[in-house]
């Protein structure tokens, strides 16, 4: 089932953080990532669609009914936590069965769905473990199984993965994808994670200080971000402040740059954003050539990120080449310049 | 500490002087005074000696059930506080704690009492003193007393509960379906009644058993098993195997409760082990 916000804002009582004005819809069986800094809003955001909050003004959509004011139980919506919020004193089939059993199914029929539900989530063997006996990777299925079982109309994801170690975490990522496909479920996952997030979802959405900023695919969000604050958060960037000089040349701090101006007029102050991968550490016979000295060099295995020192600033490149770097050269086609 | 056997029981050695002569020996002594003779069956016989232990198990009960719901409402406001205020208001409220008995009497006696302030104060509204002190002095002013000392007790067991309870689980409960109500009756409620009980046991244990604010408010007045053992063992030509018997019930009772509470305390505290 679908879910929509339009114009969504709540604040919290005296400090005045919380959203403001979101407008955000998921089709059916869309994957959604909510990122941004830790206080952005993004958590918040959550729990309004999952009733945890009411708004003060604004719609919340599931289905196309408005569920702003409609109590969280009558959502009919299935909430992962970063904790889990497992039951500790029910076993893991207890845990999946409740919300069966709130539902009123008869003790057999949702014994046999919480098994069939652990089953899949491959746990058939801890059915009579206590959340305590689980690992966190187990319990989280658990969790997700719990969220699942009642076939809810969408799924929201609070931080699912943020309390399980790196090595997991990728393991599970793809886990709760494949699930989520399977399931064909509206699911809006918040994370700050931004790797996670691109990897995972079909479209993302970046918040900062309760706001909206661009909600796009992954791959859009990192080619043309909207402003310095997306291109920054997702992925690497080099951000650079310039003023257009004419048509196809920007001055910047470390030197002018040819490159596309567009619709940005001369005199009009703009950020210059490109990305580490379209700097060329072999830059014979490039428009835009810049010399230096490595001064951080990262080894990160299949690539290494370094930083140029140059005259008036510093340039963030990547490459596979395991060779000395003395000049880049940073094609005009790598270069975005974003309004300020 | 295995290294040194000796040097341990050398250690241990006056702590181990003082339990025998202190404990094992007055313990050995009442309890073998209380089973010579008739001692037990003169107690089972004797009416009034029953029902003032029928009293006594009444008003503990009633102290620790008054207690549990006042304890329970502070210490939920508590466990939502940030720690650092919440510590600062459990140290004001585990004051009662460190008074004996008998000052907490006379406090009553100082607010409440036929010249107390409130009683006064309330004289003033058109109130008979003497009505008011006579509260004091029966049974619900025992339990008003009592209370006053084993809410501390109540509140202290229970905050570390509730504060480490996760409330995402009522969230998660409640997404699932469920009211707010089914939520804490299904996944509070079980996880804080462990704690709950062994509170109940442990103050109702503490109340059965003491007696010098009830000696300070209502003499021996009212009939309890405490106050009973006190004017047994203050008459002269006392029938002390009869005293030793009451003794060994009071302690049967008060060791039972306690019992009851460590029982209920470890099996939460084994189940939240494993978190």
């Amino acid at each position: 089932m679908s879910v929509a916000v339009e114009s969504l804002s709540f604040a919290y009582a005296p400090a005045g953080a919380g959203v403001s004005g979101i407008t955000l819809s998921l089709e059916a069986g869309e994957f959604c990532a909510v990122i941004g800094p830790s206080g952005c809003g993004k958590s918040t955001l959550l729990r309004l669609i999952a009733g945890f909050l009411t708004p003060d003004s604004g719609a919340i959509r599931i289905g196309g009914q408005d569920m702003a004011h409609v109590p969280a139980r009558r959502r009919d919506l299935g909430v992962v936590f970063q904790s889990y919020a497992l039951f500790p004193h029910m076993s893991a089939a207890e845990n999946v069965a409740y919300p069966l059993k709130l539902r009123g199914a008869p003790r057999a029929e949702r014994l046999r769905r919480a098994g069939e539900a652990l089953e899949r989530a491959r746990l058939s063997g801890m059915a009579d473990r206590l959340p305590g006996q689980l690992s966190g990777g187990q319990q989280q299925r658990v969790a997700l199984a719990r969220a699942l079982v009642f076939q809810p109309r969408a799924l929201l994801l609070d931080e699912p993965l943020s309390a399980l170690d790196a090595a997991h975490r990728a393991a599970m990522r793809d886990e709760i994808r494949a699930i989520q496909r399977e399931h064909g479920i509206a699911t809006l996952h918040v994370t700050h994670d931004q790797e996670e997030a691109l990897s995972i979802a079909d479209r993302v959405a970046v918040m900062r200080d309760g706001r909206l900023l661009q909600v796009a695919t992954p791959r859009t969000l990192y080619d043309e971000p909207a402003d310095a604050f997306v291109a920054g958060f997702v992925g690497h960037a080099n951000l650079l402040d310039g003023v257009v000089r004419a048509p196809g040349l920007v001055e910047t701090a470390i030197g002018t740059l040819a490159c596309a101006t567009g619709d940005h007029t001369a005199g009009s102050t703009v950020t210059v954003f490109f990305r580490p991968e379209a700097v060329r550490p072999d830059p014979e016979g490039a428009v835009n050539r810049f010399e230096g000295r490595v001064v951080r060099d990262r080894f990160l295995g299949s690539l290494r990120r370094f930083d140029l020192a140059v005259a008036g600033g510093c340039i963030l490149g990547e490459t596979a080449s395991r060779r000395d770097i003395a000049a880049v050269g940073i094609p005009p086609e790598g270069i975005r310049l974003l309004r300020r | 500490m295995n290294k040194a056997p000796a040097l341990t029981l050398a250690l241990a050695a006056p702590g181990l002087a003082v339990l025998a002569l202190f404990f094992l020996l007055p313990l050995g002594v009442v309890v073998a005074e209380a089973f010579r003779g008739d001692a037990l069956a003169r107690f089972l016989a004797n009416r009034e000696l029953v029902a003032s232990l029928l009293n006594s198990l009444v008003l503990g009960v009633e102290a620790a059930a008054v207690a549990l719901v006042i304890g329970i409402a502070v210490a939920l406001h508590l466990a939502r506080l940030p720690p650092g205020r919440r510590a600062l208001i459990q140290v004001v409220i585990a004051l009662p704690l460190t008074f004996s008995g008998l000052i907490i009497a006379y406090g009553f006696i100082l607010v409440l009492g036929r010249a107390g302030f409130v009683t006064m104060l309330l004289a003033r509204l058109g109130a008979d003193p003497a009505t008011v002190a006579s509260f004091l002095f029966s049974e619900w002013g025992l339990v008003l007393a009592y209370t006053y000392y084993l809410t501390p007790r109540v509140i202290l067991m229970l905050v570390p509960v509730f504060a480490n309870f996760d409330e995402r689980q009522l969230q998660a409960a409640e997404s699932m379906g469920a009211s707010r109500l089914r939520a804490l009756a299904d996944v509070m409620v079980p996880q804080i009644a462990p704690t709950v009980a062994a509170a109940f046991a442990l103050v109702a244990a503490v109340a059965i058993g003491a007696y010098g604010t009830a000696l300070a408010l209502v003499g021996t007045q009212i009939n309890i098993l405490p106050l009973r053992l006190y004017s047994m063992v203050a008459d002269s030509g006392a029938d002390f195997p009869l005293a030793a018997a009451v003794s060994v019930v009071l302690l049967a009772v008060c060791s039972l409760l306690m019992a009851a509470a460590e029982i209920a305390a470890a099996s939460s505290e084994a189940r939240h082990a494993q978190h």
